[in-house]
């Protein structure tokens, strides 16, 4: 074979692989543009659905507020509804756009330092009326000397706010909810903080234990009817533990109920 | 003399629902659907507070504060409204002169009290 026979194959493959390498590097900032495009589109509607229910939810309540005269009590439970409705799907419009965000890589962290008891209290606060409609025992148990976390506090609260929502709506009345913190095992790149959110729930099979973690999917249809939310909570979750360095898994079985854990790397502040 | 409130928004629902609540709390209500006519309102009337909502049509609501921090004599308190709940939003307001931000829906009873609050400190300068 002559050398000027392998210059040419050389030269002519070298052309080709350029020709293929801007063939990709079009394609990669088209799907870049195509992810941005998608997050804007979200963006936008969750901005134009939000405002309708802003005069919904403030109508609501100023009748239930008794601005407008008292109601009876049948009434202010009706015009409850009406707010807890919007309320509710307000969070939903929140939750897709935090994926959407999530999903073209748009979301950062504002670290500060805080204790994860104080976003544990924050979060049982805030479900302290649906704990006590379903009759559940919650319960927190913090390991004494705990180093504060330098993480984003939003977020932490976010994480365990959704375990919790989904502890309370799959644990039958009566049940058992709990949130353990403690140091977890350390990992090469150092010490951890190990969270559990647990519940005496229906459970989940092993086999689908990867499922709920994917977006949009629910384990079971007639659950997912009960459930109130967007199939989000988990993937948003996941997400936001693994922004944080950390990882999120769950151990289970059908009827046995459910024990999320979560770690998250303890850092000090600059 | 009933505290006068500038609402600067742009949808017709939201101004109709905020009108009420503010105007049954006990304030007088202006209400303007761009940053021309809300500028109107400032001059000719200095309002005591101005709930500022930051997407009004193609405008950034925010392009009104320099006209908010050139007024002579008492400044009005600007609280941002916005359906945006993001860190980035709530700097940007805060470093451009606002007193905070209020992430819509803001709950009634909630404004009601904090306009309350802010009426006093304005009073007591």
């Amino acid at each position: 074979m002559s050398r000027a026979y392998i210059d040419d194959v050389s030269a002519e493959r070298l052309a080709l692989l350029q020709e293929q390498n801007l063939e990709l590097s079009r394609l990669v900032a088209e799907l870049r543009n195509e992810a941005a495009l998608r997050t804007q589109f979200l963006s936008n509607i969750s901005h134009d659905l939000r405002t309708p229910l802003t005069a919904i939810i403030t109508h609501g309540e100023i009748l239930r507020d008794g601005i407008l005269g008292e109601l009876t009590l049948r009434q202010k439970d009706s015009v409850g509804g009406i707010i807890g409705g919007g309320r509710q799907l307000l969070d939903m419009i929140g939750e897709i756009l935090t994926y959407a965000r999530g999903a073209a890589h748009q979301l950062t962290l504002t670290r500060t330092e805080f204790s994860i008891a104080s976003a544990v209290e924050q979060v049982c606060t805030l479900n302290e009326s649906l704990v006590a409609k379903k009759k559940l025992d919650l319960t927190v148990n913090i390991e004494e000397g705990l180093p504060p976390l330098y993480a984003d506090r939003d977020k932490i609260a976010h994480i365990l706010g959704n375990l919790l929502g989904n502890a309370i709506d799959f644990t039958l009345p009566g049940g058992r909810v709990w949130i353990t913190c403690s140091r977890g095992a350390p990992t090469e790149r150092g010490h951890v903080l190990l969270i559990e959110v647990g519940d005496t729930g229906i459970g989940i099979a092993p086999e689908h234990h990867d499922l709920v973690f994917r977006e949009f999917a629910q384990v079971d249809a007639s659950a997912s009817r009960q459930h109130h939310g967007t199939g989000l909570g988990l993937a948003i979750a996941r997400k936001f533990v693994e922004l944080h360095d950390g990882r999120l898994w769950v151990e289970s079985s059908r009827g046995k109920g459910s024990r999320f854990f979560f770690t998250i790397p303890v850092r000090s502040a600059p | 003399m009933l505290p006068h409130i500038l609402l600067v928004e742009d949808n017709a629902l939201v101004i109709d629902a905020l009108t009420m609540l503010l105007e049954e709390t006990g304030h007088r209500v202006s209400a303007a659907t761009t940053l021309a006519q809300a500028q109107r309102v400032m001059s000719e009337e200095s309002p005591d507070v101005v709930l500022l909502d930051l997407t009004l049509g193609g405008e950034d609501g925010l392009s009104l504060m320099p006209s908010v921090n050139a007024t002579r004599g008492t400044r009005p308190i600007v609280v941002a409204l916005t359906g945006h709940d993001d860190p980035e939003t709530h700097a940007r307001c805060i470093a451009a002169g606002c007193r905070t931000v209020l992430v819509k829906p803001i709950a009634a009873m909630k404004l009601k009290g904090q306009l309350a609050e802010w009426l006093g400190e304005r009073a007591a300068f």
